[in-house]
C-alpha cells in the first residue's frame, strides 16, 4: 500500500536542505519506494488568485454568467462561467490560458485557450477545487472554489503561493510490515537514518487542563482483541471548516476535511499512524464497553450504510449500542457535528487480524482498517492522542476535560535481540565497522547495549510486530547502508551434474519436436467444469475439487487434458477448420493417502473434416515423434473388443476407452510391453456434447511412462555398399485386411525385400464394393553383390503368389 | 580417296555452318563422328587403298578427323555460350512470390520464456526441480515462517482443497490444509528435506491465486530460485540476479535490489531493472509508457529466514542461502515489450493468438 507524502510536512520532522528528487533517490534506496514525486507548484502554473468586480447575464445561456475578474492590480477580464455560488468581491481561482485543467474534475489535466463559451469570448475559467485536482476539497457540486476565507493574498498573485503549494508530493510504497513507515513521521525517521540529517520528532503526553473533573469509563472486555483502549474528554469544543493549512495537508494527503475534529483524527492517523475516533460525548449512552457484536446487532456507519454484524467482529459500543466497528469505522449517530461541544476522542489497538477479517466480511475497508491489519504497538497510542489533543486545543477552543484513561491488559514488554556483528558482515558480504553498524540502528531509534563481546538491541515500540529476529536488525543495517554499495559475486564451488530431472528434460525435447512437425502448442487453465468433465465422460466427483473455487464452473482440477482441449477446438474450429495441437501439462489425481498425484500428460488433437485423412496424419506425427525421439520399439494394436465397453470412468487411465472409435482406434505400446497411451477418433456423441463440428483424432500419451523410454542415443548401420532395386505391384484385396499382416507375410516370403511403401490405397469406383487396391513400391536388396534383373523377377512372382494365395488379392500389374 | 575425306571435311564444314542448337549438333556429330558414322565408314575403307598410299591416306584421315573434332567442339563451344547468354533472360522468376512453407508448429511463448530462463541458470549449475502444485500447507506456508493469521492463508486469496484435510487420512492433521500453490516457494522446504547439499535449484511451475482481471490469471507461472550453502551472502545473490538479468535482457540493463518485505526472507529485496523503454531516463520530469522513475519491477528475492532454513532441517547457523523468484508472463512480457491488453489472453488458447509465436 503507498503513503502520499508532503515533503514540507515531513521537513517538519526532519532537518535537511536536500532537494525533492535527491531525497527521494535516497530513501528509495533504503526501501521506502517512491515511485512518483508531484511538483505541487506545476500543478498552478499559468494560475492566479482573481477577484470577481462585477456579473453579468450571459446573452445565450441561462445557466452561465459573465463574470468581470480583476488579475492584477491594474488588469480585468471577461471569464464565462456558470458557477452557482458566483459572487462580487469573491476571491476565485482563475486558470489563465495555457495552464491545465481537470475538466469536471475527470480525467488527465487539459491545456486551456482563450475560448468562446456560446459567442461570448472567455479569458481562461474559474476553477472548482475538483478541477485543480482536490476532487475531496468539500464544496457543492455546481460551485466554484470560494478562496476568500482560504488566502488573503491580493488578485493577481500567483495560485500556488496564494495557496501555499510550494511543496512537493512523494507516493511512496509502504510494506505491510511497516506501519510506522505509513506515516509522515515514520518517512522522517527513515530519511533521518538514510541520509544522517537531524530528526526532529519527540513523543508527548497529554496535558489536563486546570484540574480535570471528568472520567471516561472505558471497560474492555476481549482483550485479545482489544489490547489497549486509551480515551480522553475535550470540552468546549467548536466544530467548524478547519483552516486552510489543515485542510491542504489532508487534501496533498488524499483524506477528505470534513470539520475540525474529524480532520485532526484523520491528520493525526497520516503524522503518526495511529488511528484515532472522535465521539460526540453527549450522544453516548454512559461510559464506553469494548465487546464482541451481538448475534442480528445492526449498525449504521459514517458511510451512511447499515451493516449486519456477526458475533465475532469486535465493537466499540456505550451501555446501549454500537457506536463504532472497532478499527473500522464509526458510527453516524455518535459522530461529530457542528452542534457537538463534547468530544470524546479515542486511541486504541486493535487485534490486526480482527480487523481484516472484519473489514473483509463487512466489505468496508477504511484507512484505519488498513492501518490496523498491519499490526501496532500498545505504545503508539498515547503520543497520538496528545497531538490530537494539541491540535483540537489550538483549532477548535476545546479543553482538557478529563485524566486520559488508559485500559491496558499486559504490560508492555520491549523486544530485545542478541547482535552479532561478525554474523551480520558474512550475510552482507561486506566489512562494515561496528560503529557503523551501529549508528545506522541507532538513527532507527533502536537502543543498543554493550552485552559481554557482543551487543543487545532493544526494538522501538513502532516496529514491535515486525522485528522478530536478529537476522531483522542485519537487514535494516543492510538496506540504510545501501544494497548498491553491495557488490556483485557469482558464487563458486562445485556444480552437482547428475541433477537433472528427466521429465522436465524431455517436456521441452518433446515440445520442441512436435512444433517441428507443424503443431501449435495450447495452455489451458487447471481448473475445470464439472460440465467439460461429464460431457468427456468423466465422474466429476472422482475429481481434485476446490473449496473456493473464484467461479463455480471451475471447481474441479483437470484430472485429464481431453475436456479442455475438446473446448479449446470448439472454440476455434469456425475461424481454423483444421488445426494439429498439442497440451504438455500436469493432471491430478485424488490420493486417499496423501496430495494428489501429480502426472504429466501429453495430449495431441488434430481436427479436420476426414477422420480417415485425420487419423493417418496423427499417427504420422506419432511415428515421427517415436523415432525423433528415440524410441526403439513401439507398436499399435486395435484394442480388444472388451476395452471398448464403458469402463469405470474418472479414474487414472481411464475414461478413453469409451471416448474413442472402437474401430479408428489404437492402443500405444512401446519398449517390450508398455502401454503408454492410445490414438484414435473422438467418439461422435462426444464431439456433439462440445459442440464440435469436425472430426477429431486425439493422441493421449502417459508422459511419465514415455519419459524412461525416451534418448538421445543414435544407433548407425552402414551404408549399403550394392545397388537396390525398385518394384511397384498394385493388388485388390478385402478391405478389412490390414496392411501390417500384408507387410510381414512379403517379408516373410522373400529374403531380398528390404522394404514395404505402402504409396495408394484406393476405394470406389472401379473397385469392387468391400474390397480396396492397394499399390506399394518393393525395395529389393543384396549385402554383397548386385542383383540381377532376373533374380527381382523371381521375387517378384513369389509375392504375387503369396498376396493370391494367402490374401485372396487380384493382381493389377 | 584423298578427294572423298576432302569432300567430307567440306560437307560437314558446311553442314555445321547452319547448325543453331545443341542438339542438332548431336546428331551432326553422331553422322560425322560417331561410332557408326560417316567419318568411320569411310576410314574403314582405309585397308583397301594400296599399301604406298595407305600411309598417307592414313595421315590425312587422322588429320580430317581432328580438325572435324575440333570444328565440332568450338561449335559446341559457340552454342553453350550462346545458351548461358540467354539463360538469365529465359529463366527470369518473380522472387516477390511468396515463399512455400512447410507447416510451422508454435510454442507458446510461456514455454519458450520457461526454456530460456532455465538455460540461463543451468549456466550457473542450477538444476530444474518440480515441487507439487496441490500441496499441504505446511510446505506452502507453514514451513516457511508465515504465521497461522497471515493474509495469504486466508481463503479470499488461496484456492483450498474441498475436503483437503479429511480426504488424505492422517496426514492431513500434521500438514494443515490442502491448497493449489500461491507461489513456488514451496519447494524450498522440500528440496531442503532431501538433505542434499550444496543446494542451486530452480523450479518453475503453475501457481494460483484467487484473482482474475486484465493483468492477473488465477493461474499464472513463477519461478524460484534458491541457493543454500556455506558462506553465501547478499553479494552472491546479487551476482546470480546480475548475470540472469543481464543475459535475459541485455548486456546493457542495470538491476538494484529495492528493501522488501516477505516472510520467508530476511532481508528481503525487490528486484529491480532498468527500464528497456526510456533507458532508465525517465524521472518526475519525463515520464516513460512502460516504466516508473526508471526502474521496472522485476521480482522478489532474499536471504532465506533462518525460520526456513531450520524447517527444511538444517542448521541457519551455519547454513545460509538466498531464494529469488517471480512470474514468468510478467518477464516475458517485459522483455518483449509485448502489449497484451488482457493477460488472460494467454490462457484462452485462441489460435489466433497460439499461432503469432
Amino acid at each position: 500500500m503507498n503513503i502520499l507524502v508532503s515533503y514540507n510536512w515531513l521537513k517538519e520532522y526532519l532537518q535537511t536542505n536536500l532537494s525533492a528528487e535527491d531525497f527521494a533517490a535516497k530513501t528509495t534506496n533504503a526501501g521506502n519506494s517512491v515511485e512518483y514525486i508531484e511538483n505541487m507548484a506545476h500543478r498552478f502554473d499559468n494560475m492566479v488568485v482573481g477577484e470577481i468586480t462585477n456579473i453579468k447575464d450571459h446573452p445565450n445561456a441561462d445557466r452561465l454568467k459573465i463574470a468581470e475578474v480583476k488579475i492584477g492590480t491594474m488588469k480585468k477580464v471577461e471569464i464565462v462561467c456558470g458557477g452557482v455560488n458566483l459572487r462580487v468581491d469573491m476571491k476565485v481561482a482563475v486558470a489563465l490560458p495555457g495552464s491545465k485543467v481537470i475538466w469536471h474534475g475527470e480525467g488527465e489535466p487539459v491545456e486551456l485557450h482563450e475560448t468562446e463559451v456560446r459567442g461570448v469570448k472567455s479569458y481562461g475559467m474559474i476553477c472548482a477545487a475538483a478541477e485543480l485536482g482536490f476532487p475531496k476539497y468539500p464544496q457543492g457540486e455546481k460551485d466554484i472554489w470560494d478562496l476568500t476565507n482560504v488566502t488573503t493574498e491580493k488578485a493577481g498573485v500567483p495560485l500556488y503561493n496564494a495557496l501555499g503549494m510550494d511543496d512537493a508530493v512523494f507516493d511512496i510504497e509502504v510494506t505491510s510490515n511497516r506501519p510506522d513507515a505509513a506515516s509522515i513521521i515514520g518517512q522522517a525517521r527513515e530519511g533521518s537514518a538514510c541520509t544522517g540529517d537531524k530528526f526532529l520528532w519527540q513523543a508527548k503526553d497529554v496535558m489536563p487542563d486546570g484540574i480535570a473533573r471528568a472520567k471516561v469509563e472505558v471497560a474492555v472486555r476481549e482483550t485479545e482483541l482489544c489490547p489497549k483502549y486509551e480515551a480522553v474528554l475535550l470540552d468546549n469544543v467548536k466544530v467548524g471548516p478547519s483552516p486552510w493549512w489543515l485542510q491542504k495537508r489532508l487534501l496533498l494527503s488524499g483524506h477528505r476535511p470534513i470539520n475540525n475534529i474529524v480532520d485532526v483524527t484523520n491528520y493525526v492517523l497520516h503524522e503518526y499512524g495511529q488511528p484515532l475516533h472522535a465521539f460526540d460525548a453527549d450522544k453516548l449512552d454512559h461510559g464506553i464497553v469494548v465487546r464482541k457484536a451481538e448475534k442480528g446487532e445492526k449498525f449504521l456507519a459514517l458511510d451512511g450504510n447499515e451493516y449486519d454484524l456477526s458475533k465475532d467482529m469486535l465493537v466499540v459500543a456505550d451501555h446501549a449500542k454500537p457506536i463504532a466497528i472497532a478499527g473500522v469505522m464509526g458510527g453516524e449517530e455518535t459522530g461529530t457535528t457542528v452542534e457537538t461541544t463534547r468530544v470524546i476522542l479515542e486511541a486504541a489497538t486493535f487485534n490486526p487480524v480482527s480487523v481484516r477479517r472484519t473489514a473483509r466480511a463487512l466489505n468496508l475497508h477504511s484507512d484505519s482498517s488498513a492501518q490496523f491489519e498491519r499490526g501496532l504497538s500498545t505504545q503508539s497510542t498515547r503520543p497520538a492522542l496528545a497531538r490530537a489533543v494539541e491540535l483540537i486545543k489550538e483549532i477548535a477552543d476545546a479543553q482538557v476535560a478529563s485524566e486520559v484513561t488508559s485500559v491496558q491488559a499486559e504490560p508492555y514488554q520491549r523486544e530485545a535481540f542478541p547482535f552479532d556483528p561478525k554474523e551480520a558482515k558474512a550475510l552482507m558480504g561486506v566489512a562494515l565497522s561496528d560503529h557503523e553498524m551501529i549508528s545506522i540502528l541507532e538513527r532507527l531509534g533502536f537502543e543498543v547495549k554493550e552485552a559481554g563481546s557482543n551487543y543487545e538491541v532493544k526494538v522501538p515500540y513502532w516496529r514491535d510486530h515486525d522485528i522478530e529476529n536478529k537476522v531483522d536488525l542485519v537487514e535494516e543495517i543492510a538496506r540504510v547502508y545501501g544494497y548498491e554499495k553491495i557488490p556483485s559475486i557469482l558464487p563458486a564451488g562445485e556444480i552437482d551434474p547428475e541433477h537433472q530431472d528427466q521429465t522436465i528434460v524431455w517436456e521441452r525435447r518433446v515440445k520442441e519436436l512436435l512444433r517441428g512437425s507443424g503443431l501449435s502448442e495450447t495452455y489451458a487453465m487447471s481448473f475445470i467444469s464439472g460440465k467439460e468433465l461429464s460431457n468427456a465422460g468423466y465422474d466429476p466427483e472422482m475429481s481434485v475439487k476446490l473449496q473456493n473455487p473464484l467461479a463455480s464452473d471451475l471447481e474441479y482440477m483437470r484430472p485429464c487434458l481431453i475436456p479442455t482441449m475438446l473446448t479449446t477446438i470448439e472454440k476455434n474450429q469456425r475461424m481454423f477448420p483444421e488445426a494439429q495441437l498439442f497440451e504438455l501439462a500436469p493432471i491430478y489425481l485424488p490420493n486417499k493417502e496423501d496430495i494428489p498425484n501429480h502426472k504429466m500428460q501429453l495430449l495431441m488433437a488434430i481436427y479436420e473434416k476426414d477422420g480417415a485423412c485425420a487419423f493417418t496424419k496423427a499417427k504420422g506425427i506419432l511415428e515421427r515423434l517415436m523415432r525423433e525421439a528415440g524410441v526403439r520399439q513401439y507398436r499399435f494394436e486395435r484394442p480388444e473388443s472388451s476395452d471398448s465397453s464403458p469402463l469405470p470412468r474418472g479414474r487414472s487411465g481411464g475414461g478413453l476407452e469409451c471416448l474413442l472409435h472402437p474401430t479408428r482406434s489404437a492402443n500405444v505400446w512401446v519398449g517390450n510391453h508398455e502401454h503408454v497411451g492410445r490414438i484414435g477418433e473422438v467418439d461422435k456423441q462426444v464431439l456433439n456434447a462440445f459442440g464440435i463440428e469436425q472430426s477429431v483424432i486425439l493422441i493421449d500419451l502417459d508422459f511419465d511412462a514415455l519419459v524412461p523410454h525416451l534418448s538421445l542415443a543414435k544407433t548407425y548401420t552402414p551404408i549399403p555398399l550394392y545397388p537396390e532395386v525398385k518394384r511397384d505391384l498394385a493388388f485388390v484385396l478385402d478391405r478389412t485386411v490390414e496392411f501390417s499382416q500384408i507387410e510381414a507375410k512379403l517379408k516373410e516370403a522373400s529374403g531380398l525385400l528390404r522394404e514395404v511403401e505402402l504409396f495408394d490405397t484406393y476405394c470406389g469406383s472401379g473397385v469392387e464394393a468391400g474390397k480396396k487396391s492397394l499399390a506399394v513400391h518393393l525395395t529389393f536388396r543384396l549385402a554383397d553383390r548386385t542383383l540381377e534383373a532376373d533374380e527381382v523377377d523371381e521375387e517378384i512372382a513369389k509375392l504375387r503368389n503369396v498376396l493370391q494365395e494367402q490374401f485372396s488379392a487380384t493382381m493389377r500389374s | 580417296m584423298k578427294e572423298e575425306f576432302e569432300q567430307l571435311k567440306d560437307l560437314a564444314q558446311e553442314a555445321l555452318k547452319s547448325v543453331l542448337d545443341r542438339d542438332k549438333l548431336e546428331v551432326l556429330k553422331i553422322e560425322f563422328l560417331g561410332r557408326k558414322g560417316k567419318m568411320a565408314e569411310l576410314m574403314k575403307q582405309i585397308v583397301n587403298v594400296a599399301d604406298e598410299e595407305r600411309k598417307l591416306i592414313g595421315a590425312l584421315a587422322n588429320e580430317v578427323k581432328t580438325g572435324l573434332e575440333s570444328a565440332f567442339s568450338a561449335k559446341e563451344q559457340e552454342l553453350a555460350g550462346a545458351e548461358e547468354a540467354g539463360r538469365a533472360e529465359k529463366e527470369w522468376l518473380d522472387i516477390s512470390e511468396p515463399g512455400a512453407w512447410s507447416k510451422e508448429g508454435h510454442l507458446h511463448p510461456v514455454t519458450t520464456a520457461i526454456g530460456e530462463i532455465s538455460d540461463i541458470f543451468a549456466r550457473l549449475g542450477f538444476a530444474c526441480v518440480r515441487a507439487p502444485e496441490v500441496e499441504w500447507d505446511y510446505y506452502a506456508f507453514e514451513s516457511l515462517n508465515m504465521p497461522p493469521d497471515h493474509p495469504a492463508r486466508d481463503d479470499w486469496e488461496t484456492f483450498f482443497i474441498a475436503d483437503g484435510a479429511q480426504t488424505a487420512q492422517g496426514k492431513g492433521e500434521k500438514q494443515g490444509k490442502m491448497v493449489l500453490t500461491p507461489h513456488t516457494s514451496n519447494s524450498q522446504n522440500r528440496e531442503m528435506a532431501k538433505g542434499k547439499l550444496p543446494i542451486r535449484m530452480i523450479n518453475i511451475n503453475r501457481t494460483y491465486r484467487r484473482q482474475s482481471d486484465v493483468s492477473h490469471t488465477p493461474m499464472f507461472h513463477q519461478f524460484e530460485g534458491l541457493m543454500i550453502d556455506q558462506g553465501v551472502t547478499i553479494a552472491h545473490l546479487k551476482g546470480v540476479l546480475d548475470y540472469f538479468a543481464r543475459t535475459y535482457f541485455g548486456a546493457e540493463r542495470k538491476t538494484r535490489l529495492r528493501p522488501h518485505h516477505f516472510r520467508f526472507t530476511e532481508p528481503s529485496f525487490e528486484i529491480d531493472i532498468s527500464c528497456g523503454v526510456c533507458q532508465g531516463h525517465a524521472s518526475s520530469d519525463s515520464t516513460c509508457r512502460l516504466c516508473k522513475a526508471g526502474w521496472l519491477e522485476l521480482g522478489g528475492a532474499g536471504m532465506v529466514h533462518p525460520n526456513v532454513i531450520r524447517a527444511g532441517g538444517l542448521d541457519p547457523e551455519k547454513y545460509t542461502g538466498f531464494a529469488f523468484g517471480w512470474g514468468i508472463e510478467r518477464t516475458l512480457m517485459m522483455r518483449e515489450g509485448m502489449q497484451v491488453d488482457d493477460i488472460r489472453t494467454l490462457y484462452r488458447n485462441d489460435l489466433r493468438f497460439v499461432k503469432q509465436f
